[in-house]
């Protein structure tokens, strides 16, 4: 008799990859069900909250294989939870064997990064000089908030790397993106600090943590829906925070003037 | 007539300002390469309906929901074009629309003492946070029940 619990370990890596990168619960619950039936399972179950999977599929013997995996890394790249949804829908259309959904999934999961640091930077500094003309700054602001957001985001890599928790790099973060177009703007005289500061806050609000506590509220998922919402919230308390204190130390250093 | 110019050319510099800032957003993201063009422009379209009603003098919060609403329809109507996933498009979408300047502005005020002020720019940024949501939602869900995909057909019939 041929064994089933060899589909386990797909089934869990497909779901881990799409949560630890980024994607919501009920795409983890809906791919691990949907390659569940692909590989010939009829009873296919699965639960997943922002951190951890649960899965149970009955066996062609008719014994049950269950297993838990709790996820602790959290990070972002789209591309991979992409890339896991491909690899699923292809399951759907063609037959592919344990082993070989397994090899393409492991693919994905140590594909080298695409971009380097400093690429990441600079998209980050591009990001914020957007978003500085967006909320009405001229080229001085555009300047600062490119220069700013690459500072801040390279100084979130090393945090990251000497494993500070991303609540730590995102209050100082925040601290330093308010800080320094107001210390700039006491030097010069240029700037619309407001344009400024909040172009160099806006890579760090919590986005994909809104758009997934909506996407799996939605859905009927009120776990997973509040998780995020939760996450989401709490990263924005330390975005404003951080401004607060910032903002609090810009006045303190020069003796209560006020922008 | 020059005053349509002017308000042409604002909107131009809006939207091709938000569509550089979700563009960098998205090689950040890591997003799909084929997906970055897209939703920048998506991006830089959901922000410029939302100041364009703001320059016609609707009500913020409704203008913040109609530039969600149309971020999330575009968002939906591409992934299923493109055969991606949703989450990249309605993110990147929604990403301008974020109240970053309230929320600067709430701290800023309460910094300074001003807590009146500080109190108004939070709860107006709350208020946009909560209508960001409400359009997101709202767009998946008639996405979902005007356009039902290839699968829900089938299990339909």
């Amino acid at each position: 008799m041929i064994d089933d619990s060899c589909y386990m370990a797909p089934l869990h890596l497909a779901g881990r990859l799409i949560l630890e990168n980024g994607g919501e619960t009920y795409r983890v619950e809906e791919t691990i069900t949907r390659m569940g039936h692909a590989f010939g399972f009829t009873e296919v179950e699965s639960f997943a909250v922002p951190s951890g999977i649960f899965i149970s599929y009955r066996k062609s013997d008719g014994t049950i294989e269950t297993a838990v995996k709790r996820v602790r890394k959290r990070g972002t790249d789209l591309t991979r939870v992409d890339a896991v949804n491909a690899i699923s829908r292809q399951l759907e259309q063609e037959k592919l064997s344990c082993e070989e959904v397994m090899a393409r999934l492991q693919a994905v999961e140590y594909r080298k990064a695409q971009l380097s640091k400093i690429q990441l930077m600079m998209a980050v500094a591009l990001s914020s000089a957007g978003w500085a003309v967006m909320f009405g700054g001229g080229v001085a602001d555009l300047t600062i908030a490119f220069l700013v957001a690459f500072l801040v985001q390279g100084l979130a890599f090393l945090m990251d790397r000497a494993g500070m928790r991303s609540f730590v790099s995102t209050l100082a973060g925040s601290f330093l993106s308010s800080i320094l177009p107001m210390l700039f703007h006491l030097l010069t005289g240029l700037l619309t600090v407001d344009a400024a500061v909040a172009a160099c806050l806006m890579p760090m609000l919590p986005g994909l943590a809104m758009t997934n506590a909506v996407q799996d509220t939605m859905r009927g998922d009120m776990v997973s829906g509040i998780a995020s919402a939760t996450s989401a919230l709490l990263t924005a308390t330390m975005i404003a925070a951080g401004a607060l204190i910032g903002t609090t130390v810009f006045r303190l250093l020069t003796g209560g003037v006020a922008l | 007539m020059t005053d349509t110019l002017t308000l042409l050319g604002q909107g131009l510099i809006i939207f091709l300002s938000s569509s550089v800032g979700t563009f960098g957003f998205a090689i950040f993201m890591h997003a799909p390469k084929r997906a970055w063009l897209p939703a920048s422009v998506i991006g830089g379209a959901a922000y410029l309906t939302y100041w364009a009603l703001l320059q016609m003098n609707v009500y913020e919060p409704l203008s913040m929901f109609i530039g969600a609403l149309l971020g999330s329809l575009l968002g939906q109507y591409c992934a299923r074009r493109m055969r991606m996933i949703a989450t990249i498009f309605l993110l990147l979408g929604m990403i301008p629309l974020v109240p970053g300047l309230g929320l600067y502005r709430c701290m800023h005020y309460l910094a300074q003492e001003m807590y009146s002020a500080g109190a108004d720019a939070g709860v107006r940024a709350m208020v946009d946070i909560v209508m960001i949501a409400f359009g997101l939602g709202f767009g998946s869900y008639i996405f979902r029940v005007f356009t039902p995909s290839r699968a829900a057909k089938e299990a339909l019939k």
